[in-house]
């Protein structure tokens, strides 16, 4: 039976998928010898082109072309007045503030429902994505880049032995340090705001489900 | 004793496959922008949609195929959203991008570049056969092309790149 297709056609399959040639070509080549070569230095080449492509990433990580990101951490003499105060903190509300991160809680319910954590190249990514840096030493599982004011937050869920509680790390909201902490009642939920690095970190749990105890835990380490 | 929540398995099978695959987006990525930094804002964002959709994800075996769309989907709507400025490959070489480093192996060097300068339109299938392991017709599908017209820019894209190895190449098809 003879070859029917050309050294052309035959070329352009080999060319387009040298992995997978039909039994039309591989006949084809059974026969013709220029094509035979050329399929021979077509997967020769192919080793080489599946190398070039597998990019060595302990070089994809040199000189890395961003800035690095911002880091989260506390004064400490802000989290021993906080641990030593038993949660009896300072009540300024900021009514405003307050009730956009509520509302913003409010709109993701399906936040608190996930109790496995999150990967942790998944919740690098959200970090990543907001330019925060943030080590938190309970399981988060919930992560999410989200809008608010106006730049991306991370909206982390994580779990305490309390329940759920939500960290958002809002690195562009400046709190007044004098404040030191402003806990607030806002609806079904309160919470507390508190100074973190050249932002602030809000901590947010239903009613009746306490953090005190996990706060240690929630904030940021002290450098 | 709690009991384990319905679906833990899979959901830690998912992390471990994202943990896995995460090398290969960032190079599927890279290839697609030509930029390292771009690549990891895709790939960052690829994995945040994938964690958030990955009840969609019934057959394992379809997770690469399926990371690998979002992976475009997000590349293209990086551009859009934020009108990157299109990549000058002379920057790229002149700044000996690490990216492309090769721990001594010239040719492979060589090879890269040859890749960096091909067109978008053969560059972006080839990566997806190669690199990425679909098929012609999961790329056609994809890209919105008949399987032929994939073939044949599969074939430009090994026609250029013969080249670099002082093989003659072929006649091209219409």
């Amino acid at each position: 039976m003879s070859s029917v297709i050309d050294c052309k056609h035959a070329r352009l399959q080999i060319g387009g998928e040298p992995q997978g040639l039909s039994a039309e070509v591989a006949q084809h080549i059974a026969t013709c010898a220029a094509c035979s070569k050329f399929r021979d230095e077509t997967l020769a080449m192919e080793g080489r082109l599946k190398s070039a492509l597998e990019l060595p990433l302990h070089h994809f990580r040199e000189s890395p072309s961003r800035a690095a990101p911002r880091r989260f951490a506390l004064a400490a003499s802000i989290v021993l007045a906080l641990l030593a105060g038993g949660g009896v903190w300072l009540l300024r509300p900021q009514p405003v503030l307050a009730t956009e991160l509520v509302e913003h809680v409010r709109h993701e319910p399906d936040s608190w429902g996930s109790r496995e954590p999150v990967p942790p190249e998944v919740l690098a990514a959200v970090l990543a994505k907001a330019g925060v840096r943030y080590d938190p030493r309970l399981p988060v599982t919930y992560a999410s880049p989200c809008p608010f004011r106006g730049h991306i937050v991370p909206h982390l869920v994580v779990q305490t032995e309390r329940g759920p509680v939500t960290v958002m790390l809002l690195s562009h909201i400046k709190t007044d340090v004098e404040t030191q902490g402003t806990t607030f009642q806002e609806g079904e939920y309160h919470g507390i705001v508190l100074p973190a690095g050249s932002g602030s970190i809000a901590v947010l749990a239903p009613k009746g489900r306490e953090f005190d105890g996990a706060l240690k835990d929630l904030l940021p380490t002290v450098p | 004793m709690n009991p384990r929540p319905r679906g833990t398995t899979a959901t830690s099978a998912f992390a471990r496959l994202l943990e896995t695959l995460r090398p290969d987006l960032v190079r599927f990525a890279f290839w697609l922008a030509r930029d390292r930094a771009v690549a990891e804002d895709v790939v960052q964002e690829t994995l945040i949609r994938a964690w958030k959709s990955r009840e969609e994800i019934k057959d394992p075996a379809a997770t690469r195929p399926w990371l690998l769309t979002i992976v475009r989907r997000e590349h293209a709507r990086l551009y859009e959203r934020k009108r990157l400025p299109t990549v000058d490959l002379a920057d790229v070489e002149a700044q000996g991008d690490p990216a492309l480093a090769s721990d001594g192996d010239a040719g492979l060097d060589d090879l890269r570049r040859a890749i960096l300068q091909l067109p978008d339109e053969y560059r972006e299938p080839l990566v997806m056969q190669v690199l990425g392991g679909l098929t012609t017709s999961e790329i056609a599908a994809q890209l919105g092309l008949t399987q032929p017209a994939v073939l044949t820019r599969l074939f430009r894209a090994r026609n250029k790149l013969r080249e670099i190895y002082g093989l003659a190449p072929a006649e091209d098809v219409e």
